[in-house]
């Protein structure tokens, strides 16, 4: 079965906010399933690749746009189960 | 705190500063590679000989006479709480903390630098405030200073002292052996984090996941922030300090490494203190507060003392009621380690 892609816009959110959407938005997923996050605010880069990592999620960046503009894409890992997200 | 002014302001509605800037704090600072590149492509990273110490160093001295050194300094950064009085405090005690870490702690001169968006011009009364508060509590004075319209909301000041130049202390004489100290717990970025969303659609999920309320996590914050560490650089004259820089917006790590680079040593972290409640917050925000990566706002002291001389430095510390933590080591080699240190809630 083919995985399923989401896309958020997280532009004009500044930190800690893009983190905590994106995280928000990984909690509804299923394993194999990859979110592509465009934002605009550049600590939300690191922040997000950050938090991704820590929680066994591998992170690559998709497009780099224009200026601050840059689209991340988020893959829930297999081992995923439950509220993936907890802190 | 004295707050006479703020007081007398209390009939003006309160604002929320921090949403006049997208970068908050010591976090608005230049990233520190494309710092390291603008010096280097200006010709500015080099030694001057008019200077004791200059770029590089967290503030310059310039001898004037053999027993004589002008320590000078600039520090102003945008809104890190929404209290525009507090913001005042908190953008000076950072400022000053340049010329401290310097070990430069006597007649501090402060040329103010405000900014201010034109829609929220009658707060400048209230960032002055704090401003002028915070540099009599350090027995500083005022002399002057500039004042703007600017988008964002920027405050800070332009900071002279002076010291005989052998009292001064850089970054560049760490070696071997010696021990680590900060002098100020870490996590003012998550913890002012949670202050800006605890009352919009996350604030029920930022206080679930940290066991201390999200409000007394600010105020502890909020209270290093304006803790000066004028008295932990006065314990420098009683101890053999050999490199001493402030925590702010590199980071634990990042300032470390400048200590490691200017003084071609290692720095081996292996124990953070960090404000109680920040260590979740930071995770769930990304912020790599326990990697040392989270951007501190006016930071404590890291300081690199020869090891007979620890306990001179911590008896001076603990006499000037001064907060201290040894964090680690300087060691053979370069670069910075940390490497699942040990975590104290402060």
């Amino acid at each position: 079965m083919e995985s399923m892609n989401q896309e958020i816009d997280v532009t004009g959110e500044i930190c800690p906010r893009p983190a905590l959407i994106v995280r928000d938005n990984l909690e509804e997923m299923e394993p194999g399933e990859s979110l592509l996050v465009t934002a605009d605010y550049p600590p939300a880069r690191d922040n997000i690749e950050r938090t991704c990592q820590k929680h066994g999620y591998e992170t690559a960046e998709a497009e780099s746009g224009d200026g601050d503009l840059f689209t991340l894409r988020i893959v829930v890992p297999d081992e995923a189960k439950g509220p993936v997200m907890d802190s | 705190m004295g707050r006479s002014v703020a007081e007398r302001d209390r009939e003006k509605p309160p604002v929320a500063l921090t949403e006049y800037a997208d970068l908050h704090g010591c976090s608005c600072k230049l990233g520190q590679s494309d710092l390291v590149g603008l010096l280097e492509k200006t010709g500015l990273n080099t030694d001057r000989d008019e200077l004791v110490f200059g770029v590089g160093e967290d503030a310059a001295a310039r001898k004037v006479t053999d027993d004589l050194a002008i320590v000078s300094t600039i520090d102003y950064f945008t809104p890190i709480i929404d209290d525009p009085y507090e913001y005042g405090r908190v953008a000076v005690t950072n400022a000053a903390s340049d010329a401290y870490a310097k070990g430069a702690t006597e007649q501090l001169s402060f040329m103010v630098v405000l900014g201010v968006p034109k829609e929220i011009t009658e707060y400048a009364i209230n960032i002055l405030s704090g401003i002028v508060d915070a540099v009599a509590d350090m027995e500083g004075v005022v002399v002057g200073g500039h004042t703007v319209i600017n988008p964002w909301p920027l405050a800070g000041a332009a900071v002279n002292a002076v010291a005989t130049p052998e009292s001064l202390v850089t970054t560049r004489e760490a070696s071997p052996g010696n021990v680590l100290y900060l002098t100020k717990p870490l996590g003012t970025q998550p913890a002012m984090g949670a202050l800006r969303v605890k009352d919009g659609e996350f604030g029920d999920q930022v206080q679930e996941a940290t066991d201390r309320d999200i409000e007394a996590i600010g105020a502890d914050a909020l209270k290093w922030m304006e803790t000066p560490n004028r008295d932990a650089a006065k314990a420098f004259e009683s101890a053999p300090v050999t490199a001493s820089t402030d925590i702010t917006g590199f980071g634990l790590r990042g300032q470390s490494k400048q200590v490691a680079n200017n003084s071609g040593v290692g720095l081996e972290i292996t124990h953070i203190p960090v404000v109680g409640g920040t260590a979740p917050l930071s995770k769930m925000f990304g912020y790599g507060l326990l990697d040392g990566d989270s951007a501190e706002t006016s930071g404590g002291l890291l300081m690199a003392v020869e090891s007979d001389g620890a306990a001179d430095l911590e008896a001076e510390l603990e006499a000037r009621d001064v907060f201290y933590r040894e964090v680690g080591r300087v060691v053979p080699g370069e670069g910075v380690t940390i490497d699942d240190p040990t975590i104290e809630e402060i």
